[in-house]
């Protein structure tokens, strides 16, 4: 067992209690907090698959960024207290069947393929990244910015009290 | 046989077909009532000479189908399928003589008959008069049996609009649908002998088919049957029993009309066609005695229904039933000569008979007997053609009915059938009695107080001089020209006139001299006067077969339609409905719910590559 | 991990909760793509990974927003009270 899959196997269990208490816990605050513990954790898993550049991001933006991002809408929308009594609704019993049907079937999948030869851990690839957005990913990066001016925009006008 | 040519029977036909066809789509011309009137009587009139030219000039040819002269009309593998044309025999020739002569007389009559008709409808009378000569005529010279079928269906719809020709008049209405009602299902019949013949032989033309009967060729299989259905179109078209019925009703139509249709011509289409294809039915044995028989009894039962009669018309229609039973009971004696000459001389002495009556009505005014009287008085002329008729109706010697009615007899004590020749006996007796009761109760006997009769002018009298002439030198004819073997035993010309007279003495006891009270007579025969009062009830029975068979089907169809029909698209429809509305139930506006359908689909998705794609 | 986060999409009721279920699914996502980028050598998974993981940040600040909105026209944020699409 190399030291590489017991780091994964550590993680990979934060990672799945992480988000197993995400969607069953009662209060929402508490939920806000295990999705940044797993937002982390799914960093580190990028870590462990070469890729630093992708653990930066993954933790600027998504566990600092959307947390805040959440924590405010929860404080924005939150009504009295009697809103908090069941946080789930009546598909428990079908979703849980459904999910896990696909799970098994998504991991029958796995098993059928074989998996090949791990290639070398290959040299830091964030200059490559870089070359990469800046190449043949440019036109998507550009876009990309659209986008956000976009989201921008209409975030502030759906914020917009009104007049 | 004797033959003509076939240009002049062409042009025959042509005529009063131009005739209509300009009235018919030359309103104007039509609508001025005397001028169409005027040009239709000019085709007739043309007709008619140009058919007597065909009768006179005819000469003598051996070829068995020579008279034939077809084209192809409907085209077909191995030959044309159908074929249209003239046949142009004895037959033919002396039908058209009649057919002609009696229209060119009838629509001269009518000028006078109908003068108080409004010009527009005086038009559309002259136009189905055209229609029907041509119709006529066409039927007479058919050469197979589809033209004939087509023709027959026209006189049948030339029927219909003459007979309702005062349409607004319920009773016309009523009776103008029953004759077409009554003859249009002795018509089923003949087109499905007609067809099962076609399919049988393969062919519709006179010409083949004889030849085919005569080399026997013909295969005989179902001919009986055959015969048996192309018969019922005669018994539809010749009102014999049961398909009688329409006939007295008939009488609503004006009486020129009746003269026409009804007495001389398309009533008499039934026995021509018998004596057309006489080769075919003797193919066919048991469905002349059958023929024999119902004309026979036909002919008895229609003369005890003229007895009672107090209408002039209605004593004349009834009349003409009886005397086409004697015609059928000829033909199905197998003396068809002897039934196409009775044809000949009824149609003369008939049409006079009718038109006399019609210049009565025209003076009186009401069809009742008993409300004329003494006319021969004041309408000399008309009085002395109608004798005339009456006595060649009664078969008095000389006239011409004497030696058609001494034919039929023959013909029938010849072959043999004894009950059909007492049937007729008997109705010669009652014949002569209930044409002299109509002479003496209206035509002697005291007048009426009211209304004035006077002579119609010379526009009616004038035909019903010419059709009394005729029908004495047909008699003379008759009585010179080298004429066929005597038919039936010797003591037969002795019986039939002893028959008449006993009618005669009958009638001119009871009503003239008054020795004999009617009402004793009622008394002896109260039976037969009963039924006979009420037509034997068969207007009611084919009222309830209509109201109980037909109706009946109707409702049960009305009932499957609805229910069965109708139900299940109902069932279908609301089965739709009820699928909207569940399948409403899906739509529930909670993403969650569609998420949870998409999940869901993607699980089937997963599982079915996963499973089912090795 | 994508099928808790669907198990959560479905069940949870307030639809904050929802979006942060939805965090859940797109971050599985994102370490499939860049674990075939590790292991096939192909860069194009980190890439990949990377706008996606930008897009998700723009979506999650307009969802928020719009939830935010209807929030304060319907003064509820309960996935089961929000039924104006029902037909």
């Amino acid at each position: 067992m190399t030291g590489e899959a017991v780091a994964f196997g550590a993680v990979a269990v934060v990672l799945v209690a992480a988000s197993l208490a995400v969607v069953l816990t009662r209060n929402l605050f508490h939920a806000v907090i295990y999705l940044a513990v797993a937002l982390v954790a799914t960093g580190v898993v990028f870590l462990l698959l070469e890729s630093p550049f992708l653990f930066g991001v993954q933790l600027l933006l998504y566990a600092g960024g959307v947390v805040t991002l959440a924590v405010f809408a929860i404080m924005l929308t939150e009504r009295l207290i009697g809103e908090r009594l069941t946080q789930t609704n009546r598909f428990i019993a079908n979703g849980a069947i459904v999910c896990a049907a696909v799970l098994a079937a998504v991991l029958g999948f796995l098993a059928g393929t074989p998996s090949g030869p791990l290639p070398a851990p290959t040299a830091d690839a964030t200059p490559a990244i870089g070359r990469a957005l800046s190449g043949p990913f440019a036109l998507p990066l550009e876009l990309l910015g659209v986008l956000l001016v976009a989201a921008l925009l209409g975030a502030l006008h759906l914020a917009r009290p009104d007049d | 046989m004797r033959t003509g040519s076939p240009i002049v029977a062409l042009v025959v036909l042509a005529l009063p077909f131009l005739s209509f066809a300009v009235l018919a789509v030359i309103p104007p011309l039509r609508r001025r009532g005397r001028t169409a009137g005027i040009l239709s009587i000019a085709a007739i009139a043309a007709a008619f000479v140009m058919a007597v030219g065909l009768w006179l000039g005819g000469a003598r040819v051996d070829a068995p189908n020579a008279g034939s002269h077809t084209w192809a009309w409907i085209p077909g593998d191995g030959g044309p399928m159908a074929t249209v044309g003239v046949l142009v025999d004895e037959l033919s020739m002396a039908m058209l003589v009649l057919v002609t002569l009696v229209s060119f007389l009838v629509q001269l009559y009518s000028l006078e008959y109908l003068d108080k008709e409004p010009r527009r409808s005086l038009g559309r009378y002259y136009v189905y008069q055209s229609l029907f000569a041509f119709s006529m005529l066409g039927l007479v010279l058919a050469p197979g049996f589809l033209q004939m079928f087509i023709f027959w269906e026209l006189v049948g719809l030339c029927s219909y609009l003459l007979i309702g020709y005062w349409y607004e008049r319920p009773a016309a209405a009523r009776a103008a649908v029953k004759a077409f009602w009554i003859t249009k299902l002795g018509d089923l019949g003949f087109i499905a002998g007609i067809v099962m013949l076609w399919a049988a032989t393969g062919t519709f033309d006179f010409a083949t088919l004889f030849e085919m009967a005569h080399t026997s060729r013909a295969p005989l299989a179902g001919i009986e049957t055959i015969m048996f259905l192309i018969y019922l179109g005669a018994v539809g078209k010749s009102a014999q029993f049961p398909l009688h019925v329409w006939l007295p009703d008939a009488m609503e139509g004006p009486t020129p009309v009746s003269a026409l249709i009804h007495a001389a011509t398309m009533v008499t289409a039934g026995v021509f066609m018998v004596t057309r294809v006489q080769v075919l039915f003797a193919l066919a044995p048991t469905v002349l005695e059958v023929v024999a028989w119902v004309g026979a009894f036909t002919a008895l039962l229609a003369a005890t229904m003229a007895c009672v009669e107090s209408d002039i018309k209605r004593v004349l229609a009834y009349s003409t039933v009886s005397q086409l039973g004697y015609m059928m009971a000829a033909a199905g004696a197998g003396a068809a000569g002897a039934a196409f000459s009775h044809l000949l001389t009824h149609g003369l002495f008939k049409a006079l008979l009718f038109l006399g009556a019609g210049a009565v009505i025209h003076a009186v005014g009401t069809n009742d007997i008993f409300r004329m009287g003494g006319l021969a008085r004041a309408m000399p002329q008309t009085a002395i053609v109608f004798l005339v008729g009456t006595l060649a109706l009664a078969g008095v010697w000389p006239l011409a009915g004497f030696f058609s009615k001494e034919a039929v007899l023959g013909g029938v004590w010849d072959a043999g059938l004894e009950l059909p020749f007492a049937f007729l006996a008997l109705t010669a007796l009652l014949t002569a009695f209930y044409m002299f009761r109509v002479v003496f109760i209206a035509f002697f006997g005291r007048a009426h107080a009211g209304g004035h009769p006077h002579e119609p002018g010379w526009l009616m009298r004038g035909p019903l001089w010419v059709l009394a002439a005729l029908t004495v030198a047909v008699g003379i004819w008759f009585l010179v020209a080298p004429g066929e073997e005597h038919h039936g035993p010797g003591w037969l010309p002795a019986m039939s006139l002893g028959l008449g007279a006993a009618g005669f003495a009958l009638a001119w006891a009871t009503y003239h001299r008054g020795v004999i009270n009617p009402a004793w007579l009622v008394t002896a025969f109260r039976p037969i006067d009963f039924l006979a009062r009420r037509r034997y009830f068969l207007d009611a029975v084919y009222v309830g077969l209509y109201r109980g068979v037909m109706l009946a089907l109707s409702r049960l169809i009305g009932w499957i339609d609805r229910y069965l029909v109708d139900g299940v698209l109902n069932v279908l429809s609301a089965w739709s409905l009820r699928a909207g509305d569940l399948l409403r139930r899906l739509q529930t506006g909670q993403p969650q719910d569609y998420v949870y359908g998409v999940a869901f689909g993607v699980l089937l998705l997963v599982v079915w590559v996963q499973f089912w794609r090795r | 991990m994508f099928t808790i986060g669907l198990f959560g999409v479905l069940t949870r009721r307030n639809a904050v909760g929802i979006l942060l279920a939805i965090e859940l699914m797109l971050n599985a996502v994102n370490i499939n793509l860049v674990s075939f980028a590790r292991f096939r050598g192909d860069l194009g998974g980190v890439v990949f990974a990377l706008f996606a993981i930008a897009i998700t940040v723009a979506e999650v600040a307009v969802g928020l927003a719009i939830v935010i909105v209807i929030f304060r026209v319907r003064k509820t944020v309960e996935a089961d009270h929000l039924d104006l699409l029902r037909g």
